[in-house]
């Protein structure tokens, strides 16, 4: 008696199909046909696995990323939320582009950045020469020296 | 990509393979991969024959012994069927990473 108790309950234990109908609903959730899981090629459910894998991890960078947007809506328009705020006094502005997520955005915003506040300088500098009023030039030499 | 057993007989190309379904069949007809022990001369022929199930469905029986007992190197033939056998249950496991902490080595004296 316990020997026969203990072949069926080996045999089910090595029921393949059991196995197999027991994983089948997962591999339909994430996308696999009937006939991918059941006639295809058998190791196509690694990849499908792997695709599903990938699929969360960028769901949850979006998400994450989102928290991050919301988190900065809150703190710009915090200044106006404080009680006994002084009049007139504004939010931030939320940023004006996405966050870069990538280090060649990131390069590219450093770039930009960089462009900008050299304009930035370029056009203080003017402005400040211009007040000076300086002498007109008059065959100034290379070394600064009127001629 | 699934591992195949191809060969020609007689003219024709034929692909071994075993899908879920068709471990599903051999399973619904009585085969019991535990029995390859007990019982290895009713076994072996009839794991050789559920290969033909994924690309030959139609091959018959009397064929299909033909071919087998005209296979060379049985050994080894039988341990790579075994081995795709288990192919579709395996791919259902998720392997551990290498570097995954508190994975297990282990090694077989045989």
């Amino acid at each position: 008696m316990g020997g026969e108790l203990l072949r069926s309950s080996v045999s089910e234990s090595l029921s393949y199909t059991k196995i197999f109908y027991e994983h089948f609903p997962f591999y339909l959730s994430i996308g696999m046909t009937y006939d991918q899981y059941w006639n295809d090629d058998c190791m196509l459910v690694k990849y499908y696995r792997e695709g599903y894998k990938l699929r969360n991890e960028r769901k949850n960078q979006e998400l994450w990323l989102q928290g991050l947007y919301i988190y900065e809506a809150l703190c710009d328009v915090a200044p106006i939320l404080r009680p006994f705020v002084k009049s007139g006094t504004r939010p931030h502005p939320y940023p004006n582009k996405p966050f870069p997520l990538t280090r060649e955005e990131v390069k590219r915003d450093e770039k930009e950045q960089e462009k900008l506040n050299r304009q930035k300088a370029k056009a203080l500098f003017e402005a400040w020469a211009a007040r000076l009023k300086l002498p007109e030039e008059k065959g100034v030499s290379a070394n600064g020296n009127n001629n | 990509m699934a591992k195949q057993i191809r060969f020609e007989y007689k003219g024709q190309e034929y692909i071994l393979e075993f899908t879920r379904k068709s471990i599903e069949m051999m399973e619904r007809q009585g085969f019991v991969a535990s029995d390859i022990v007990e019982k290895p001369m009713t076994t072996l022929p009839a794991l050789f024959a559920g290969a033909f199930l994924a690309h030959h469905r139609n091959v018959k029986k009397e064929l299909i012994d033909e071919i087998f007992s005209k296979m060379t190197n049985k050994e080894e033939l039988i341990r790579k069927l075994a081995e795709m056998y288990n192919e579709p249950i395996m791919a259902l496991m998720d392997e551990p990473g290498p570097n995954d902490e508190g994975n297990v080595k282990w090694e077989a004296s045989f």
